[in-house]
């Protein structure tokens, strides 16, 4: 009988340890609570690798840029997007690991002690924050067009709408507007988890200006008031040397090394060489950063592989090891993209002052100065009359296009929308291709298709059918 | 004064029998030749009745006209031997399925298979160890119905066991292994990556662990009707093992098992490589002719042709045995072949070479004893297995101990230790890695290549001399290392303690009423250690992999055990509890940026500072409560009630506990008939119910953020992914089970066919939401699968004689599994997505396990091309294209015995389930099979230019119906492989039918040796002879990644193993 008791008493005791027993699902090992900083941090550098990565899982800008070219393995520099998801991959970095830890961290920010916190650090690290929301909302806008927006970024609504691409723009400006006007200068922001400038907001607003800059001249071809207000607004804000230029410096050991590193040095991949379409073109004009950008090919000069051909890997130019480089820089805005910027705004007739020539001839020189080259170098390039701004082949925009994708060489994203927006330079077309045929968006996600299934088809008859020969809202003709 | 004549008419009438009687003496045994104690010795159509001692031998009295002495034994047919004159009857018993026979169900307790109201299968120990798998798991494989095992080919790889299809959609739908009464924890603790064919070792399932020389019996409850006192854990069914508790004979028995086995792969479940082009993608390298690199190697001044080393793919030039070439071994400065070139030919020794000859021994002993105070047993088995490829092992060191003790009539104390201790070393890379050499074989191969010459270079060097140069002047490897360095620098090892066991105690507090309590542990450590040697393709590395487990079980039992109400109702009943307590606990770190110095495997080693490990520390605990009570009416019906309540801590506080019921009903009715049945031996209907509670996964309800490596000075976090959800609640399964069980001329025949439906309802699962939330994932309470199906089993014992027996056992099943909802509005959930745009599906309407992929554009029902002669494919790459569930799957079990001598054999079979194969996605591609390099309709080479009658027509028709017509170029890669041709494509059908296991065992006759030896048998066995049909091209169809929810998928598949051994076991 006693053990019955024994037994009774032991259910019981199983019964009543409910304050203990609730604990068991507490996660012992992750934190339930962290500050905004960390979360900023984590934003930051997800965004920075995501946009720099030349992993063919996620990042092949630098094809659609035609600055590379693959060796072996073309799928992807034949634009197939489907078989490794490439949208997706870079979508789910975006959107879960960028913007939602931005949101967190959005939320956070009024929680801390104003004693350490006061409001104005707390204005400026959410201005920081919005910057960042703001630069990398522009960059889905610029990719897929129509995205989810206004109702992205709520688990209690897992079907959210996709917003019109302009529609997004105009809620981003008076975003960023609001952002640079809340920044005070005097003030600390995230300090040391701010890795880009360390808490410094002068360089946050020099950012914000260069990227209301960029957003600015995105609306030229659609809303040509609205780019001009913006970027006759901006002009003087944004980068004005290469010193300022908006660069996030990575370290020299795994894991915070510079991601063009991480593909081609530390996986020993030989899967990329220099495509012939930008080799050839500098080649053309003895550009004095080709052998900056490049390697020598088998022969000792410099030539690119065939695009979107397979290509013996020995026998062409490869990414330089200054861009391969384990620390090597990768850049949100640089000071020569600025004055490329501004001698389109002059020629579109914008009041930022100076003529045309002058920025062209300023960026031009800021591109070589940054990779390296000498004043001498840039005075002779400019010399050559296929480059010098009077004399360059084409319309303005063909004169700044080329140059500016010569320039934007290690930022694929950049090179590739410049060349939607500016219609320059002109690309190679693959085997059994046409122009046409080179994407101008990337198609949806598999995963929006089959998760958010009305909205996506809505989103996608909106910009005018989920194909990557639509143009975007600002890709006019 | 009628009845009083008669009665003293019957007492004369029994006085005078009785003064005529004899006394019949002999001995009983098995058809093992031990002597049965307590065997059951009557006589026929009189009520003279004894039982045999403790030698098996019997005094019986019967009467002089007695005619025929009946002998029974539990397991055993009972034997009719009519009397002549001797008084001596010796007998053997032949085992096989009697009335009497008992099955052990949930909790331990024994119960007559005859009363059982629900389906339950038995295998004999001896059924799962004469062949010796090291996997138990394995053997179980054709012998249950309704159990489908699906098995991976590399040494000591994990196996998948299913019972009546999978039910949950992202939990462990696992059987649950139970050794006396505990539970033992049977996980798969590969990585992620490995499960979904990135990479990585299989370092098999715990179940392992199991010692096949211990098993008495296995029982396998399928049913939620069988398995619901166990609560939720047993919702995916029940393998239910006893072990051996002494054996039958008097005083202390010696065993001792010693045997050797050896494995050949089989060369129709490997990669053929055509002979005719070497390597290379196509034709745009250096020389005129584009196939080859065009260098001056000898320095004469003129270009040499040069095998582009570079090129993992077999598209290069026709072999022509004039030309000469340059080939990887003329840049390796240790060959005689340096700077040499040679004729342009095949290799003599393809991949196939590389494996050896598998190798395993098993030696062990046992030593038992048994008397009325009570028993004990222990044992030890030793396995030693090396496997097919180089520098392969698993050993496995195995002690059993067990023991009961009746302190008095009322108290029995009893206890069981087992520890077991596996050592692995070289397990075999799985999936598309640079470590599983079954990608680098079947999908990326140059035909050039000799294998043996690759041993021959690594054995030479030492270094990583690799057939795959990235330059004839950059002699390092690009992207495939020297094999024999893959199997020798970059290999794995692990080794896993583990102990489990019980110890308790019985007492019998009245003559109806027993109290339990027991105290169980499983308890394992195990590491994982990979390595990366520096000079390999892959960043040198070291990582280790930590983990512990612990289970405890605390049960107390009321029992009262069946007894007779009236003559007519039998009652049993059971109330228990059940403390359930999970520690898992693990810890993952890894070298980071490399190693320092070449050959040092420690995490001190690292180039860059270490990064954070990934720790797990992760608890559950469930109360449980149950009772159950049993009826027996009149022999024919029983009725089972039971009910459970659960109290589980990964659920939210507030809503953590629930209840569920069962109840069951048997009606025998064959008990109608009465004693006089030749015909209908046994007849049974069954009908049960179930529902059983599950709860959640450990931290699923509260979130929880993440920290990433720290950049610098600044520490980084981020939100989980997952999103979980404080309001869950415990989701359920219902199981309906009807069943008809029937043996016919006195069990000559029989059959046992049951039918059985299960809903799982309010499924836990993350469910994936649009990453437009910013989650990935998000914990849900919703979701529906059923799962249907019929299972049937057949027995004939045509002859059964105490020389010569013969029986045949058929066990066959299917199971329709359906997702009726996910929840809401989703419509598929991806269980995982893998190399090749190729992802494993739970899709609503569809059954669980869906393969999605690209497809073909059908036109009529025909593969359409487009204007450029290719096919067209689907604008999605989210199509259906294939399900990995069998339509059925069946065994037949032969066995056989002739005097001392018995064989048996197994026939197993899949009919259906497909699979999808990135190896000839990749491989036909690459142009290393035969069919990439034969003729084309016009009888040329198909690899020749179109202009020079080469080309193919793509089997298909245009987008207007007619016949395609359009001749495309396979000079260059990719024509029959993945570029060319959709997902779809390389979609096979894995139905098999195998030869799985034959045994010999020959009983040597116990006259040819002395008293000390009571016997002696050897034993010759196969496993995975030979099999006899299969539609998956070059490979095994059961081959796979791992355990696991995700099957259908072959990448870097191994071959399978034919194994032949011999085994002696003697007895003392």
């Amino acid at each position: 009988m006693k053990k019955i008791l024994f037994l009774l008493l032991l259910t019981g005791l199983a019964y009543s340890c409910d304050k203990d027993f609730g604990d068991l699902n507490v996660d012992k090992k992750n934190p339930a609570a962290v500050p905004p900083g960390p979360l900023f941090s984590y934003a930051q550098k997800e965004l920075v690798d995501v946009m720099t990565t030349p992993n063919v899982n996620v990042g092949i800008f630098r094809l659609l840029s035609q600055y590379w070219t693959e060796t072996t393995y073309t799928d992807e520099a034949n634009y197939d997007l489907a078989t490794r998801n490439i949208p997706q991959n870079f979508w789910n970095t975006l959107y879960p690991n960028v913007l939602n830890n931005l949101k967190e961290c959005q939320r956070l920010i009024p929680s801390q002690d104003p004693t350490f916190y006061p409001q104005e650090v707390q204005d400026n690290q959410n201005a920081c924050a919005e910057i960042l929301n703001v630069y990398t909302y522009m960059v889905l806008v610029n990719t897929f067009g129509n995205v989810p927006y206004s109702q992205a970024l709520d688990i209690t609504n897992i079907y959210p709408q996709y917003d019109g691409g302009q529609a997004i723009y105009d809620d981003l400006a008076i975003r960023l507007d609001r952002a640079i006007s809340s920044i005070d200068v005097s003030a600390d922001g995230f300090g040391g988890s701010d890795l880009l400038y360390g808490g410094d907001m002068a360089g946050w607003k020099t950012f914000a200006n260069s990227l209301k800059l960029y957003l600015g001249m995105m609306y030229a071809d659609v809303d040509a008031n609205k780019a001009k207000s913006l970027v006759e607004q901006a002009a003087a804000g944004a980068i004005t040397s290469n010193a300022e230029n908006v660069a996030f410096h990575y370290l020299s050991s795994p894991p915070n090394t510079n991601p063009v590193w991480v593909d081609l040095v530390q996986g020993g991949r030989k899967d990329f060489v220099a495509a012939n379409t930008i080799v050839d073109f500098m080649n053309g004009l003895s550009d004095p950063r080709v052998p900056i950008y490049f390697t020598t090919d088998a022969a000792g000069g410099y030539s690119g592989g065939i695009y979107a051909a397979s290509n013996n890997y020995s026998t062409y130019s490869k990414p330089s090891s200054r861009v391969t480089g384990p620390d090597f820089e990768a850049l949100f805005f640089d000071y020569a993209e600025i004055r490329f910027l501004l001698a389109e705004a002059v020629e579109r007739g914008f009041n930022v002052g100076g003529t045309a020539a002058e920025h062209y001839e300023a960026a031009i020189r800021a591109s070589i100065e940054y990779w390296g080259g000498s004043p001498a170098d840039a005075d002779a390039y400019l010399a050559n009359p296929a480059v010098a701004y009077a004399t360059a082949a084409g319309d303005w925009k063909t004169k700044i296009g080329n140059q500016k994708w010569i320039a934007l060489y290690n930022r694929g994203f950049e090179g590739w929308t410049e060349w939607r927006r500016l219609d320059a330079p002109t690309l190679n077309v693959p085997d059994g291709l046409t122009y046409n045929d080179i994407p101008k968006r990337y198609t949806y996600p598999v995963q929006e298709q089959t998760l958010n299934a009305a909205n996506y088809t809505s989103g996608a008859a909106a910009v005018g059918g989920d194909d990557v020969t639509v143009r975007l809202f600002w890709d006019k003709q | 004064m009628k009845r009083l004549l008669t009665t003293i008419w019957l007492v004369f009438a029994v006085a005078s029998v009785a003064l005529a009687q004899r006394a019949i003496t002999g001995t009983v045994t098995g058809d093992d030749g031990e002597p049965l104690i307590g065997a059951t010795v009557r006589a026929k159509d009189a009520s003279s009745g004894t039982v045999t001692d403790v030698n098996g031998q019997y005094v019986l009295r019967v009467p002089a006209e007695a005619t025929a002495i009946l002998y029974s034994y539990t397991g055993f047919a009972t034997q009719e031997i009519t009397l002549g004159a001797s008084n001596v009857v010796d007998v053997v018993l032949v085992s096989g399925i009697q009335l009497g026979e008992t099955v052990v169900t949930a909790l331990g307790v024994s119960r007559y298979k005859n009363e059982l109201p629900y389906s339950a299968q038995k295998v004999e120990g001896n059924d799962v160890s004469n062949v010796r798998n090291s996997n138990i798991v394995n053997s179980l494989s054709g012998k249950v119905a309704g159990l489908e095992i699906r098995r991976n080919n590399t040494l000591g790889g994990s196996s998948n066991i299913i019972l009546r299809g999978n039910k949950s959609f992202t939990n462990d739908n696992q059987a649950l292994f139970v050794i006396d009464g505990v539970p033992v924890d049977n996980s798969n603790t590969n990585t992620g990556d490995q499960r979904t064919g990135r990479g990585g070792y299989d370092f098999g399932n715990a179940a392992a662990d199991i010692n096949a020389d211990d098993i008495e019996s296995v029982t396998v409850l399928k049913g939620a009707g069988a398995t619901a006192l166990y609560g939720s854990r047993a919702s995916n069914g029940v393998v239910l093992i006893t072990t051996k508790k002494g054996s039958k004979h008097k005083g202390i028995g010696v065993s001792v098992n010693a045997g050797v086995n050896v494995g050949k792969y089989d060369k129709s479940t490997f990669a053929e490589y055509q002979k005719k082009y070497g390597q290379g993608y196509g034709r745009y390298y250096e020389d005129p002719s584009g196939y080859f690199l065009y260098r001056d190697v000898d320095g004469d001044g003129t270009e040499d042709l040069v095998t582009p080393t570079s090129e993992d793919a077999s598209y290069g030039a026709p072999f022509d045995p004039n030309q000469q070439v340059y080939f990887w071994d003329a840049f390796d400065p240790s060959s005689p072949n340096y700077g040499k070139s040679r004729p342009y030919v095949a290799a003599a020794n393809d991949p196939g070479s590389i494996f050896e000859t598998a190798f395993g021994t098993n030696y062990g002993f046992s030593v038992d004893g048994n008397n009325d105070k009570g028993y004990f047993k222990l044992g030890y088995t030793k396995n030693k297995d090396e496997g097919i490829m180089p520098n392969s092992r698993v050993d496995k060191d195995m002690i059993n101990f067990g023991a009961g003790f009746n302190m008095s009539e009322r108290l029995n104390l009893f206890a069981s230790v087992n520890y077991t201790a596996t050592d692995g070393l070289g397990r075999y890379g799985t999936g598309y890695d640079a470590e599983n050499l079954m990608g680098n074989f079947r999908q990326w191969w140059p035909v050039s290549v000799d294998v043996q010459e690759q041993r021959e270079a690594y054995e030479r060097t030492g270094q990583n001399t690799t057939w795959n140069w990235a330059d004839p002047t950059a002699t390092v490897p690009i992207y495939w290392d020297n094999p024999y360095w893959t199997r020798y620098q970059n290999y794995s090892n692990d080794h896993r303690n583990r102990y489990f066991g019980y110890t308790g105690l019985t007492y019998k507090i009245t003559n109806w009423l027993n109290v339990t309590g027991r105290v169980s542990l499983d308890q394992y450590d195990e590491i994982q250690e990979e390595r990366n040697a520096v000079g390999s393709i892959d960043l040198s590395r070291y990582s280790r992999f930590n983990r512990n487990y612990r289970e405890l079980n605390y049960d107390g039992l009321l029992e009262v055990p069946q007894m007779n109400i009236t003559d007519k109702l039998k009652f049993d009943a059971l109330v228990g509890m059940n403390i359930r307590k999970q520690d898992i606990a693990s810890i993952r770190a890894s070298t980071n940026g490399g190693l320092a110095i070449p050959g040092l495997y420690s995490l001190s080693n690292s180039v860059s500072s270490l990064l954070a490990p990934t720790e797990v520390d992760n608890h559950l605990q469930v109360n449980g409560v149950f009772a159950k009570a049993g009826f027996v009416w009149d022999r024919w019906a029983v009725l089972d009630l039971s009910i459970r309540g659960d109290q589980a801590s990964s659920l939210p506080t507030n809503n953590n506990r629930y209840y569920y019921p069962s109840a069951s009903l048997g009606i025998i009715f064959s008990e109608w008939m009465g004693e006089n049945r030749s015909a209908i031996t046994f007849g049974k209907l069954r009908f049960n119910y179930a529902k059983v509670g599950n709860a959640a996964p450990p931290l699923s309800v509260l979130d929880a953020y993440r920290l990433d490596a720290v950049y610098g000075d600044a520490s980084l976090a981020y939100l989980s992914t997952t999103k979980n959800n404080p309001d869950l609640k415990p989701e359920s399964t219902t199981g309906l089970e009807g069943g008809l069980e029937m043996r016919f001329l006195n069990d000559k025949v029989g059959f046992d066919v049951t039918m059985y439906k299960t809903n799982t309802v309010d499924q836990i699962y993350p469910a994936a939401v649009s990453r437009a939330t910013g989650f990935a994932a998000k914990y849900i309470n919703a979701g529906e699968v059923e799962n249907k199906g019929v299972e049937a089993s057949v027995f004939f014992r045509p002859i059964n004689t105490p020389n010569f027996s013969w029986r045949l056992e058929l066990n066959w099943s299917r199971n329709r599994n359906k997702v009726l909802s996910l929840g809401g509005e989703l419509k598929n959930l991806q269980l995982a997505s893998f190399q090749g745009g190729v992802s494993i599906n739970a899709a609503v309407g569809e059954p669980y396990g869906t393969i999605r992929g690209a497809n073909f554009v059908y036109t009529n029902g025909e593969r359409t091309v487009g204007d450029n002669g290719r096919y067209l494919f689907s604008p999605t790459s989210s199509e259906i294209i294939g399900d990995v569930n069998p339509d059925w799957i069946g065994g037949i079990n032969n066995t056989l015995r002739f005097k001392n001598v018995s064989l048996g054999f197994l026939i197993d079979m899949r009919q259906g389930g497909d699979l999808f194969s990135l190896d000839l996605y990749y491989g036909l591609a690459t142009g290393l099979y035969p069919e990439t390099a034969g003729k084309n309709d016009l009888g040329n080479d198909l690899r020749l230019p179109i202009a020079e009658g080469g080309g193919i027509i793509m089997e298909g028709v245009k987008a207007d119906g007619s016949p395609n017509t359009t001749r495309v170029s396979a000079t260059n890669f990719g024509s029959y492989g993945y570029a060319r041709i959709p997902a779809a494509g390389f979609i096979y059908d894995a139905s098999f039918i195998k030869l799985r296991e034959v045994n010999l065992t020959w009983d040597l006759p116990n006259r040819w040796f002395g008293n000390g030896i009571r016997g002696l048998a050897l034993g010759v066995y196969g496993r995975n002879l030979w099999i006899i049909h299969k539609n998956t091209p070059y490979s095994d169809p059961e081959e796979g990644i791992s355990a696991g929810n995700v099957q259908g998928y072959q990448g870097g598949a191994y071959p399978s193993v034919r194994t032949f051994g011999v085994n002696l076991n003697a007895k003392f």
